[in-house]
C-alpha cells in the first residue's frame, strides 16, 4: 500500500460522508413524500364531506344540489372529481368535471364508516379515496362516496423538493470534503516536514531535525535526531578503534619485517609467514572498517572524488607519466559513506596508474535506467588481468589474503565493498589493450 | 643526501635511521610533528619521511606548513591506517609519495632514491655524464665502461654533485647535505673527499673548484 495518508484519510471520510448524506436524503424524501400524500388524502377527504353536506334526497334518490363549495369539482378536467354511487354500483351522481374526461373509478370492497384511500396507477396517476354510508331513507341504502384527484400537482411538489434537497445536500458534501482537504493539508504538514528535512539531512544540507514540530511528532523528531546522532558516534567509534587497531598491528609489523632483513637461518620462513600475516591483517581491517550502506546516507559527488583521487596519483605516480583522458559527468553522485567511496576508487585508479603502460581512461556517468546510480569505468594499456584471476576476485566466499597477485588484492576490497552496496563490478579487456573495470553504484 | 625522518614509533624509528645509514644517506629523526617541524625549518633536506599519525603536530599538518614556508624536498608518507583518505590529504598537503605500513624496506629505499632523482630533474636512476656512469639504485659507478669503488662518502659527494650539475654548491652546502646534525663538521673533509674522487674518476675532469665559493660540476668536458 503506497497511498498517501491524505488519500486515505479523505477516501474514507469522503466514502461515510456520502453513504451518510444520502442516508439523510433518502430519509427526508421518505418522509416529504409521505406528508404530500396524507395532505392528498386530506384534501379529498373534506370533498367527501362537502358533497354529504351537499346532498338531498329527491324521491329516495340521492342527488347533490347546486352550489357545491369546491368549484374545481363543476370545471371540466380540473383534476378533481367525484362520484356518488350505490354500493352496486349504479352511479348515483358524477361531478361535473369527470363528464368530458374519461375518469375511471376504482371499485372497493368497502366497510360502511371506513374511508379507503387508494393511489390509481393509470395513464393519468391519481389518487382516490372512498367512503360508504349507510343513508337512511335513501333507496339504496348503502351510498359509496368517491373523490379522485390527479397526482400531477403532488408529484411536481415532490420532484421540487427533491431537487432542492439534492442541491443542498450535494453543496454540503463539497464544502465538506474542500474543509477536510483543507484540514488534512493543514495537519499533515508537519509530516510533509519531516519528510523534506530527512532529505536535507541525507543531502547533507541539515544537521539535525527542527524543533518546531506539534506534541505528537515532537518525540519521534527527537528520536530521529538521537538516534542519527547516535549512529554517527557509533561509526566514529567504530572508525577510530579499528584506525587504532590497525596503527598498533601494523608498525610492530613493519619493525619485524625490518628486522627481518638481517641474514639468518630461518629468514625465507619468517618473511613468507609475516606477509600472510600482514595480509590478513589489511583484508581484515579494511573489510571491517567498510561502513557499508548507512541509515541515513548522504549523496557523495563521485565526480569530484575521481577528481580529487587522479590528482593526487598523478603526483604519485608522476613517474610513470601516463596520459590520463577524464570525462566526468557533473552530479554524478551516490549515496553511501565518503570514506568507502574512496577505497574503491582509489584502488582501482591506482591498479590503473600502477599497471598502465602509458594511458588511463577513466569516465564516469550517471546510469539512466531506474534504480538510477553512477557507473565509473577505469581502462589502462597495461598487461590486463587475467580470467583465472577475474574469476577468483569475484567468487563468493573466497578470502582476500589467499589472493597473492598485488592488483588482485585491491580488486578483491573493490569487489567486498561493492557487494555491501549492492553495486556491480565487471571485469574486462579494454580497446586501450589493458584491463577495463567498470563498477555501477547506486 | 640528507634525510629527515618523523616517526614516533621509537623501534621503526631507528630502524629506519639504520637502513638509511647503511643505504649512504645521512639521517636526522623526529619522534613526533613539532620536532619534525622543527627540523624542516632549520635544515636542508634532500628528501623527507613523514609518518601521518604523530603526536602533538600531526603529519598532515607539518607537511602542510613545511609547504607553506616553501620548503620543497620531496616527502614520502608513511600511513598506518592505509586509508585513502590519508593518501589523498597527505598527497593535497604536499607530499609526493605514499606508502602504507608495514612496508618493505627496499620499496622505500626505491622510492627515495627515485623522489630525490625526480625533484633534481633526473628521469633515470642512471645519471650519465660524459664518461661517468653513476647507478643511483645500485650504487655503483663505472668510468669509461670499468667499475670503481667508491667510499660512502665518495659516492655521496658525487651522487650530490651529479644531482646538481652546472651550478656552484658550498662546502657548507656539501656538508648539510651529507652529514646529519650531530655530526661533527668539518669543512677540511670535504676537500680530501674531493681530490680522492678527482683521482679515482680520472682522466674524467668534471669537478672544478670555484675558489672561495666552493664545487661546480660541469656537464660538458672542459676544454
Amino acid at each position: 500500500m503506497n497511498t498517501s495518508v491524505q488519500k486515505r484519510l479523505l477516501g474514507t471520510t469522503t466514502v461515510v460522508l456520502v453513504l451518510f448524506l444520502a442516508l439523510i436524503g433518502w430519509v427526508f424524501d421518505r418522509s416529504y413524500r409521505n406528508s404530500v400524500i396524507a395532505g392528498a388524502e386530506e384534501q379529498l377527504r373534506l370533498v367527501i364531506y362537502s358533497l354529504m353536506g351537499a346532498v338531498v334526497e329527491v324521491d329516495a334518490r340521492l342527488t347533490v344540489s347546486q352550489g357545491l363549495s369546491e368549484p374545481r369539482l363543476a370545471q371540466p378536467e380540473s383534476g378533481l372529481y367525484a362520484k356518488i354511487a350505490s354500493d352496486l354500483g349504479e352511479n348515483l351522481w358524477l361531478s361535473g368535471s369527470a363528464d368530458t374526461s374519461a375518469v375511471e373509478f376504482l371499485e372497493e370492497q368497502l366497510q360502511p364508516g371506513a374511508f379507503v384511500f387508494r393511489e390509481i396507477r393509470g395513464q393519468v396517476p391519481r389518487f382516490q379515496l372512498s367512503y360508504m354510508v349507510i343513508w337512511e331513507d335513501a333507496e339504496p341504502e348503502q351510498v359509496v362516496f368517491s373523490a379522485v384527484t390527479d397526482q400531477l400537482p403532488f408529484r411536481r411538489a415532490i420532484n421540487q423538493f427533491r431537487r432542492s434537497l439534492g442541491l443542498g445536500l450535494g453543496g454540503a458534501t463539497l464544502v465538506f470534503i474542500i474543509a477536510q482537504l483543507l484540514a488534512l493539508r493543514w495537519g499533515l504538514w508537519p509530516l510533509r516536514q519531516m519528510a523534506q528535512e530527512v532529505s536535507e539531512l541525507e543531502a547533507g544540507r541539515r544537521e539535525a531535525l527542527s524543533q518546531a514540530y506539534p506534541r505528537e511528532l515532537q518525540g519521534l523528531a527527537e528520536n530521529l535526531d538521537r538516534f542519527v546522532a547516535h549512529e554517527q558516534r557509533s561509526r566514529t567509534r567504530y572508525r577510530n578503534a579499528l584506525d587504532d587497531l590497525a596503527h598498533s598491528l601494523k608498525t610492530p609489523l613493519a619493525v619485524v619485517r625490518n628486522s627481518l632483513l638481517e641474514d639468518r637461518p630461518d629468514k625465507l620462513l619468517l618473511t613468507e609467514q609475516l606477509e600472510r600475516m600482514e595480509n590478513s591483517v589489511m583484508h581484515q581491517l579494511s573489510r571491517a572498517s567498510a561502513q557499508g550502506p548507512v541509515v541515513v546516507a548522504r549523496a557523495v559527488d563521485i565526480a569530484q572524488l575521481t577528481r580529487r583521487l587522479v590528482r593526487a596519483l598523478q603526483t604519485a605516480y608522476v613517474e610513470r607519466g601516463a596520459d590520463v583522458e577524464l570525462k566526468c559527468a557533473e552530479a554524478a553522485t551516490a549515496r553511501g559513506d565518503e570514506g568507502d567511496f574512496m577505497e574503491i576508487l582509489g584502488n582501482l585508479l591506482e591498479n590503473a596508474f600502477k599497471y598502465c603502460d602509458s594511458k588511463v581512461r577513466i569516465s564516469v556517468k550517471t546510469v539512466d535506467d531506474e534504480s538510477g546510480g553512477v557507473e565509473v569505468v577505469v581502462e589502462d594499456d597495461g598487461p590486463g588481468i587475467p580470467p583465472v584471476l577475474r574469476e577468483e576476485v569475484l567468487r563468493r566466499g573466497r578470502r582476500l589474503d589467499e589472493i597473492e597477485d598485488g592488483q588482485g588484492i585491491g580488486l578483491a576490497v573493490v569487489a567486498d565493498l561493492i557487494k555491501l552496496y549492492g553495486g556491480d563490478l565487471e571485469i574486462g579487456s579494454s580497446a586501450l589493450g589493458g584491463a577495463s573495470i567498470a563498477v555501477k553504484l547506486r | 643526501m640528507r634525510i629527515l625522518i618523523v616517526e614516533d614509533e621509537s623501534t621503526l624509528r631507528e630502524q629506519l635511521e639504520k637502513h638509511l645509514e647503511r643505504a649512504g644517506y645521512a639521517v636526522d629523526s623526529a619522534a613526533d610533528g613539532e620536532e619534525g617541524l622543527y627540523f624542516g625549518r632549520e635544515h636542508q633536506y634532500d628528501a623527507a619521511i613523514v609518518d601521518l599519525g604523530l603526536p602533538k603536530i600531526d603529519g598532515i599538518e607539518v607537511i602542510g606548513r613545511l609547504r607553506a614556508e616553501e620548503r620543497g624536498f620531496p616527502i614520502i608518507v608513511l600511513t598506518a591506517r592505509g586509508h585513502w583518505q590519508d593518501k589523498v590529504q597527505g598527497l593535497e598537503a604536499g607530499a609526493d609519495d605514499y606508502l602504507a605500513k608495514p612496508f618493505q624496506m627496499e620499496e622505500l629505499l626505491a622510492r627515495l632514491n627515485a623522489l630525490i632523482r625526480r625533484s633534481a630533474g633526473f628521469a633515470s636512476p642512471v645519471l650519465n655524464q660524459g664518461e661517468l656512469r653513476l647507478d643511483t639504485a645500485k650504487k655503483e659507478l663505472r668510468v669509461g665502461g670499468g667499475a670503481v669503488e667508491l667510499t660512502a662518502y665518495e659516492y655521496k659527494v658525487l651522487e650530490y654533485l651529479m644531482l646538481n650539475p652546472d651550478r656552484v654548491v658550498s662546502k657548507a652546502e656539501l656538508t648539510d647535505h651529507l652529514y646529519d646534525q650531530d655530526f661533527d663538521r668539518d669543512s677540511n673533509v670535504i676537500e680530501v673527499f674531493v681530490g680522492r674522487l678527482r683521482k679515482k674518476i680520472h682522466p674524467v675532469d668534471l669537478i672544478r673548484t670555484v675558489r672561495g665559493q666552493g664545487y661546480r660540476f660541469l656537464t660538458e668536458p672542459a676544454a
